[in-house]
């Protein structure tokens, strides 16, 4: 079991680590070809009053600042001189701008922003603060409301068909879509306004905690639902498929047969065994959870990481951008080991083969 | 398979009408006489209620006409969506087939060959020189390797080496299965400055997972059954085999899921549209017509537009998805 978890763990921090260099690499590439300091100094007052020299010399400052001079990798290639094939090869050591990158991560330290210069650490961990309430809270919501509508699936009734034909609707709209209709219908003073359209209101510090508690979460009811809202399909649409498969066997048969009510065969017998193939789900559940978060946070003006890493890439701030890439692979990891140890919880006759 | 078409549902018809009538907008929204460019701004008109004046879906804050952008913005969607979905099916298709065909061990090259290619390979990538000194010195090189390998042992030349398709595919899978596919192309779209063939490039090689999972296990099962044991005992040829009599009956599979692909990258089109990344900001999209909605977020009609033609789309792509079950 151990082992069989570490493995797997490896496995994914592997293919994890490779995608994340890969986009690093990409974007240091880009940022040699136009450096960050020539687009965010257009526009700008020195851009018109400066002259050409001062301002190469300034971009070439800002470059070493940012850390984006000297060689990309360990080796480096260069087509041959004119006129020849093939490439000319160059070991360039450990000063390059990967290994760099590669020790600062080790030490936790994921560069400065390319925007205003504040450490990505700080940038993250102060978005956290508003996103993992929110996740966590879509999360909980979510496998709540399909645990109550558990009973209504898996049989024919009108109630399962109103459900799947909402859930097939919402799954098939983006989820931007369904953020800024439930924004016009619930939080328009013309229509029905129950909820704040944006923010997260005027902070209060010295207001006791459950004022201040009661005010965070009226400002963030309306993300959450609709966070929920979009994860819901994604679980309870192979439940059903599953319940619908259990439901057929014998064992059900003998439940209803000793008189037991439907949802009461459905949550105690049914449900358990239809449960397994439905856990691997809880992988892409947190995930998932983060990636709208970035469609979510944006819509509804909350300064959380996705809007944050929304924002990032719109501006091609990389540092921030690979910081918040990094962060959700870590929380695709946990998500699957977590559906590991809950596969074992769910069936303890399961032994995962190592 | 194809069922006589009287007993399709009145859904299914629906939204093939729907899709029809998408791609005829979009075909002919240059010709059409539309009253107003899509991306030009009239200032005596700012975020104009529909029917109320002389633009017929009304306008943004920014005065430009909501018709024409409704359907420029189908024209991007279908432009950037229907080659993204073909290709990633194709690439897909392609990696999927040969991963699941050969296996790890299936597909076995002559040991001689593959060091002779090797050897081409890393001589031409390692030295440099005018181009007669290269191409004499690799070929000098192949032959060398090639012929030490053949005499190496007796039947030296008869060694072969296999190629681990299988476990390359799965990897390169896994690698962009670790971050969630929104992320990954936000992230992938934003390091280039935005252009249709960055996106769409951006799209196909990020996508081609899903449908290259689905050709696999598919050859996988086909692999066993009696026909292709027979084509073998034939003596065709494997590419024969894999081409001619396996790939076709991968094509149902492919053709039932190309629609959920296609409304799956509409989706991420118009969300990267949204978020200002992958297109340049002139051209028309469904989702920079909701980014503007944010503007003026009185102006019911500017949500309610876009948001129509993007449900209708994707609900509609579903539908024609969607397989009934027999009676």
């Amino acid at each position: 079991m151990g082992r069989f978890l570490l493995h797997r763990l490896l496995r994914a921090l592997l293919a994890a680590w490779a995608i994340i260099s890969v986009i690093f690499l990409l974007s240091r590439a880009g940022a040699q070809e136009r450096p960050p300091a020539s687009r965010l100094a257009e526009g700008s007052l020195s851009a018109t009053t400066a002259s050409p020299v001062q301002r190469r010399q300034a971009g070439q400052l800002q470059q070493r600042r940012l850390g984006l001079t000297g060689p990309l990798f360990y080796v480096s290639a260069a087509p041959a001189p004119a006129a020849g094939l093939g490439w000319r090869w160059h070991w360039n050591g450990r000063a390059n701008q990967y290994h760099q990158w590669l020790r600062r991560l080790v030490h936790a330290n994921l560069g400065v922003s390319f925007r205003d210069g504040q450490p990505v650490t700080l940038l993250l961990g102060q978005s956290l603060r508003y996103t993992l309430p929110l996740t966590v809270g879509a999360a909980v919501c979510s496998i709540g409301l399909v645990w109550l509508v558990a009973p209504h699936l898996g049989r024919p009734s009108w109630r399962r068909r109103f459900l799947l034909g909402l859930f097939f609707v919402v799954d098939a709209v983006p989820l931007f879509v369904v953020a800024l209709l439930l924004l016009l219908l619930l939080a328009n003073p013309d229509a029905l306004a129950w909820f704040p359209a944006y923010g997260l209101g005027p902070e209060d510090a010295a207001a006791p905690w459950p004022v201040r508690l009661q005010a965070l979460a009226y400002h963030l009811a309306l993300p959450l639902l609709t966070l929920t809202l979009a994860s819901l399909p994604a679980l309870a649409v192979p439940l059903d498929a599953a319940l619908r498969h259990e439901l057929r066997a014998d064992y059900v048969l003998t439940a209803r047969a000793k008189g037991l009510p439907d949802s009461l065969v459905i949550r105690h017998h049914a449900l358990r065994n239809a449960l397994l193939p439905a856990l691997t789900l809880l992988t892409e559940l947190l995930p998932g959870l983060v990636a709208g978060s970035v469609v979510v946070e944006l819509v509804y003006s909350l300064p959380g990481m996705g809007r944050l890493l929304a924002e990032a890439a719109a501006a091609h701030d990389y540092p921030v951008l690979l910081g918040g890439v990094l962060l959700i692979a870590l929380v695709r990891l946990l998500g699957q080991l977590l559906a590991d140890w809950l596969y074992t919880l769910a069936d303890p006759r399961i032994r995962l083969p190592v | 398979m194809s069922r006589p078409f009287r007993s399709r549902p009145r859904r299914w018809w629906l939204a093939l009408g729907w899709l029809l009538a998408l791609l005829f907008a979009a075909l002919l929204a240059p010709v059409l006489p539309l009253p107003y460019a899509p991306d030009t701004t009239d200032l005596t008109a700012i975020a104009e209620a529909p029917l109320t004046g002389s633009h017929w879906l009304g306008t943004d804050p920014l005065g430009r006409d909501l018709l024409a952008g409704l359907l420029f913005g189908a024209r991007t969607a279908l432009l950037v969506s229907l080659p993204a979905a073909a290709l990633a099916t194709l690439l897909g298709g392609l990696i999927g087939g040969i991963a699941g065909f050969w296996g790890n061990t299936g597909l076995r090259l002559p040991l001689s060959y593959a060091a002779a290619a090797a050897g081409t390979g890393l001589f031409l990538l390692g030295f440099h020189g005018s181009p007669t000194i290269v191409w004499a010195g690799a070929s000098a090189v192949a032959a060398g390797l090639a012929g030490g390998v053949a005499l190496l042992g007796r039947r030296g030349y008869r060694r072969t080496v296999a190629v681990p398709f299988d476990a390359l595919a799965l990897a390169l899978m896994a690698l962009l299965a670790s971050i969630p596919l929104l992320v990954l192309v936000l992230a992938l779209a934003a390091l280039y400055p935005p252009s249709w063939p960055g996106l769409l490039a951006v799209l196909v090689l990020t996508y081609w997972p899903g449908p290259a999972r689905l050709v696999r296990a598919e050859i996988l099962r086909i692999r066993a059954l009696p026909y292709i044991e027979s084509g073998w005992a034939l003596g065709l040829p494997a590419v024969r085999i894999l081409w001619r009599h396996a790939l076709p009956n991968c094509w149902h599979t492919l053709s039932a899921t190309f629609p959920l692909s296609v409304a799956t990258l509409i989706g991420l089109e118009t969300t990267l549209s949204f978020l200002g990344v992958g297109l340049p900001p002139e051209t028309a999209s469904w989702g920079r017509l909701l980014a503007a909605a944010r503007l003026a977020p009185t102006a019911w009609w500017l949500v309610l537009g876009p948001a129509a033609a993007i449900i209708g789309t994707t609900v509609a792509l579903r539908q024609l998805a969607v397989r009934e079950p027999a009676h």
